[in-house]
């Protein structure tokens, strides 16, 4: 993954940003920039605040609290400056059914001030980009959920928007549609859009996004994947034996430079280490040198999901997730 | 507030009309009846005389119909019920295309994405208004021009006479608009509030409700309502329908339709 350069100019900021509807606050104290090219993952789970941030950076609704901009453009004093520099796709897709493609399409175009010839030759090229030129007379009622949200993710994109915001884009498609909304995505990450996207699906978040922001009524934490796995995952190297080790093979590889524990469960082994790569080959030889047949030898990751489940501070329980500490 | 962007709503509105057919249907069908029926009567009427004292009454709130024959009176009264009926077109339509067009927007969640373009709430409702609006004032237009070539053609200048006289012209041309300006408002009121656009037809139908005690009374004879009445109530429903607009911009703000309606 290419991570935008850190002297990319910012395309979006949030100080202090925070928005309370009655005596509750929805969320408070939002720190963020976001760089040009960058792809901004919104991580939490659903009630945590990630639509109304949303909301916020997009000049929706006010904020009770501090401030955001979308290319300097302040979202309380220039409102409609900030919304015509975001594209937008809603939890929901939002179309009109009884118009075709081109119609829901050219209808935006023309709110966004776009004149005739831009709008034609934009709505050709993301009816193109997202597969559906071919229907773009039908009506979008007769659509899958997958062809909405692609049609949705190009009514966002028709403006040539300075930052997009993805709010849950797979949200409640079946995995062949999201696949469909995922590829989409990564399209326009390939093509160095500014992209924030709310999500509650980490393994989207962790194969899209650069940074991870994770939100829960504020921002708990951002940093890229590899950072949160660095400062709060755990690596290890798994070798799997056609048969179980020996106690001989086990003492050697608990001797090696950089090897914490040793753990062996059915023939598997797993070597705690903060650089596994490094400590390898000699882990191999010392297994070949004590007699031990390998099958297999990989870099044990932790999952994006007990990062956030430790992040988030809660832990999946037997009747479902409990708070912890 | 920019003419193009309540241009652009205004169009939408209209292409989405066009190919809802049940709103369509009920766009259409009422104007042909209430063209039809007027003349159906008045011919059914015949040269039948009006009762010695309803005859009485009538010629007394118009003198002007004093030189008509029993039955030419009792037809132009017959017809001038009907005045009423195209006061409905401006009343029902507008209603029907306001519910339809808020709450069908509220079902498919397709404001959030209009309101994230830099759009003024004042012109998405400018636009919805206007396109609701039109159709209705236009149908009851058009079907008052059509009645009155109809009924010109059909019954001769005596009925003609009836038909285009201030009381009939007030009521169509300013009346009708004013009560097609308080149906949008009840729309756009009720819609905020439910889900279901029979729902708010039905509640939103109460502005109706002064049109039809209009056509009791005037059916009984006891008040033919004359140029200045249709003038005067074109006033007071124009006022409350200002009144009515600042509630209905009210519940039509931005950040109410995205954390409030459901």
């Amino acid at each position: 993954m290419t991570s935008p350069s850190t002297e990319a100019p910012i395309a979006l900021r949030a100080v202090g940003l925070g928005r309370r509807f009655g005596d509750r606050w929805a969320v408070r104290g939002i720190d963020l920039d976001v760089r040009r090219g960058e792809v901004l993952g919104l991580l939490g789970p659903n009630g945590a605040g990630k639509t109304t941030t949303v909301r916020l950076l997009t000049a929706l609704i006010e904020p009770t609290e501090g401030t955001a901009s979308v290319d300097g453009f302040d979202v309380r004093n220039r409102p409609e400056d900030v919304r015509s520099r975001v594209g937008i796709l809603t939890e929901t897709p939002g179309l009109y059914d009884k118009l075709s493609a081109t119609a829901n399409l050219d209808f935006f175009g023309r709110l966004y001030g776009l004149d005739a010839a831009a709008r034609a030759e934009r709505i050709e090229r993301y009816l193109r980009v997202f597969g559906l030129w071919e229907r773009r007379d039908d009506v979008t009622g007769a659509f899958s959920k997958g062809m909405k949200q692609k049609l949705a993710i190009a009514r966002a994109l028709l403006h040539d928007p300075s930052v997009v915001f993805l709010d849950e884009p797979t949200a409640a498609l079946d995995p062949e549609a999201a696949f469909i909304v995922r590829e989409a995505i990564e399209t326009l990450r390939r093509a160095g859009r500014t992209i924030v996207l709310a999500t509650h699906n980490l393994d989207e978040a962790d194969r899209l996004c650069d940074r991870i922001a994770f939100v829960r009524a504020g921002l708990v934490m951002v940093a890229s994947p590899a950072e949160l796995r660095g400062s709060l995952g755990q690596r290890s190297l798994v070798i799997r034996l056609a048969s179980g080790p020996s106690p001989a093979t086990l003492e050697a590889l608990r001797g090696l430079d950089g090897v914490g524990a040793v753990d062996a469960v059915d023939g598997v082994l797993r070597l705690d280490a903060p650089d596994p790569e490094s400590i390898a080959p000699a882990a191999v030889r010392a297994l070949v040198t004590a007699g031990g047949a390998i099958v297999e030898v990989r870099i044990d990751r932790t999952s994006l999901e007990q990062i956030y489940f430790d992040v988030m501070g809660v832990r999946p329980g037997a009747d479902g997730i409990e708070a912890v500490g | 507030m920019r003419a193009r962007v309540v241009w652009t709503i205004l169009r939408r509105e209209w292409m989405e009309t066009l190919r809802n057919r049940l709103l369509l249907s009920t766009i259409l069908i009422p104007p042909v009846l209430l063209t039809v029926a007027p003349l159906i009567l008045a011919g059914a009427v015949g040269d039948r005389a009006l009762p010695a004292e309803l005859a009485t009454q009538v010629l007394r709130q118009k003198p002007e119909w004093g030189a008509f024959s029993p039955g030419e009176l009792a037809g132009a009264f017959a017809v001038q019920q009907f005045l009423v009926f195209f006061l409905l077109m401006p009343a029902y339509i507008p209603l029907s295309i306001a519910t339809f067009s808020i709450i069908g927007e509220k079902q498919a969640r397709s404001l959030e994405p209009v309101l994230a373009a830099p759009i003024r709430t004042v012109e998405l409702l400018a636009g919805k208004a206007i396109a609701a609006l039109v159709p209705g004032v236009l149908a009851g237009w058009v079907t008052y021009v059509a009645f009155v070539a109809l009924a010109s053609v059909v019954y001769g200048p005596a009925l003609f006479g009836v038909v285009t006289d201030g009381s009939w012209l007030a009521g169509v041309f300013l009346l009708g608009p004013a009560v097609g300006l308080s149906s949008v408002v009840a729309g756009v009121i009720v819609s905020a509030r439910v889900n279901d656009p029979r729902v708010a037809q039905q509640i939103g139908g109460v502005v109706i409700v002064p049109i039809v005690g209009l056509v009791m009374v005037q059916a009984t004879g006891t008040l033919l309502v004359g140029p200045v009445g249709y003038v005067l109530m074109s006033l007071g429903v124009l006022l409350i329908s200002l009144v009515g607009l600042r509630v209905g911009v009210r519940l039509f703000d931005r950040e109410a339709i995205l954390t409030r309606w459901r």
